[in-house]
């Protein structure tokens, strides 16, 4: 028997079939005719060479800058609309070609620039010694394993969380959002780590979307990126507290090097032993200048002595008559009288001698 | 209750430390430069061995 329907259970009916049909479509296509109506929905054509097709946007799900010529891709479901015309509800929007993501990207940093998101004053640095470390990224992923390698070579006993998202394509924002909010909420983690290797411009995309940027620079833990390669800057590294260039950089920034710290121990035990040695060289030197001092002033005692001796000496010699006699002086013995016998001792004789005459001197 | 090895090598550093400060003491010296190779030694050895715990989490954040 054949089916009948009214209108409205018709156009449910396809609505039904679009939506088991195509879930979660993806289309790419350029953007034309686009306007928005009364702040609130957004509406364009999306077309290519072939064809057109209405698409629909509530205001707030458009999280990226778009405009008419903009190539796009698009997630929704397509839908018959009560007056019978066929729509496609956009879930998901992203620009699409290095020319539109650029445009995309300078709209949008100019918008969030201006609201001060990206403030260098609203940047933390990582806390220190850490022990705890949330990851956001996709366990499969190269850019993850280069994460893990780095992190487990330079050092140990880290607990680290890993939230497991997808990190291509138009679903990303919303799951690394809602992996940062669990991280916020029930987590102890000291700093959170987003992880994404390297990758084409559309590849990478994902991370300028408006609402993910804004909860990256909202957490309440401190967010270091580590997305795509060295050259690659999205807005999410400009919301993070810390860019790292690469995974394996984000790594290195995460964690001490265990080689270089035990370098370090191997430096500090010399230290101590050059140190030991410094102060036994210090204590005895001090001891060589005090034997030193003493000495001197034992040296100077002498001497003072030695030069008093010298001169009590000198005195002695100078009355020793002796020298006298070697002056020319003689020593006379016997009693002076005219006639007497008389002894004159000179320095080298004795001469026997006999008073002649006796004349007083005046 | 078991050190962590960053609250070990704070320690390690004190100890250091005490070798250039007004405390030093000659005598003590040899006593403390032995208990500080002992610290530095078995950091080496926590350095060495620790492994990370890395837990992945269950929740499926593709679900909205």
């Amino acid at each position: 028997m054949e089916t009948k329907f009214s209108v409205s259970d018709f156009i449910a009916y396809c609505n039904q079939t679009l939506e088991y049909a195509y879930t979660g479509c993806t289309i790419e296509g350029e953007v034309s005719e686009m306007k928005t109506s009364q702040g609130k929905w957004v509406f364009f054509s999306l077309k290519d060479e072939g064809g057109s097709i209405d698409c629909f946007i509530p205001i707030w799900q458009l999280r990226v800058p778009i405009e008419d010529g903009m190539k796009v891709l698009v997630r929704g479901t397509p839908k018959l609309t009560n007056w019978g015309k066929f729509s496609f509800t956009i879930q998901a929007i992203q620009p699409v070609g290095q020319g539109n993501i650029k445009k995309s990207y300078e709209l949008l940093k100019k918008k969030l620039t201006a609201e001060g998101l990206f403030a260098p004053e609203k940047k933390r640095p990582l806390p220190r010694d850490l022990t705890k470390i949330g990851v956001i990224s996709s366990t499969q992923a190269a850019g993850y394993a280069d994460f893990i390698k780095i992190v487990n070579e330079r050092w140990g006993g880290l607990e680290i969380s890993v939230c497991h998202t997808q990190v291509q394509g138009l679903v990303v924002p919303d799951q690394i959002i809602r992996a940062l909010n669990y991280l916020n909420e029930h987590s102890e983690v000291e700093v959170i780590a987003i992880i994404r290797g390297g990758g084409s411009a559309d590849d990478l995309a994902c991370f300028n979307d408006e609402k993910l940027v804004r909860a990256i620079a909202a957490s309440k833990i401190p967010v270091i990126t580590g997305i795509g390669h060295e050259v690659d800057e999205s807005l999410s590294d400009l919301a993070a507290d810390v860019v790292a260039s690469t995974p394996s950089n984000a790594a290195q920034m995460l964690t001490k090097d265990k080689k270089a710290e035990i370098k370090n121990l191997h430096d500090n035990i010399s230290r101590i032993y050059t140190q030991i040695s410094s102060r036994i060289d210090l204590l005895s030197n001090d001891a060589k200048l005090k034997t030193l001092s003493i000495s001197s002033r034992i040296l100077s005692v002498i001497e003072s002595y030695e030069g008093k001796i010298k001169s009590t000496v000198s005195i002695l010699k100078s009355l020793n008559p002796e020298n006298i006699l070697k002056n020319g002086y003689a020593i006379l013995r016997g009693e002076i009288e005219v006639g007497n016998e008389i002894e004159i001792t000179t320095h080298d004789k004795n001469i026997a001698a006999t008073i002649n005459g006796i004349k007083e001197r005046k | 209750m078991k050190k962590k090895i960053n609250e070990k090598i704070e320690e390690l550093n004190e100890r250091v430390e005490w070798f250039y400060g007004e405390d030093f003491k000659l005598e003590e010296a040899s006593e403390k430069y032995q208990a500080a190779t002992k610290l530095a030694k078995e950091i080496e050895a926590d350095l060495k061995d620790l492994k990370n715990e890395i837990k992945v989490i269950e929740e499926d954040f593709s679900k909205e």
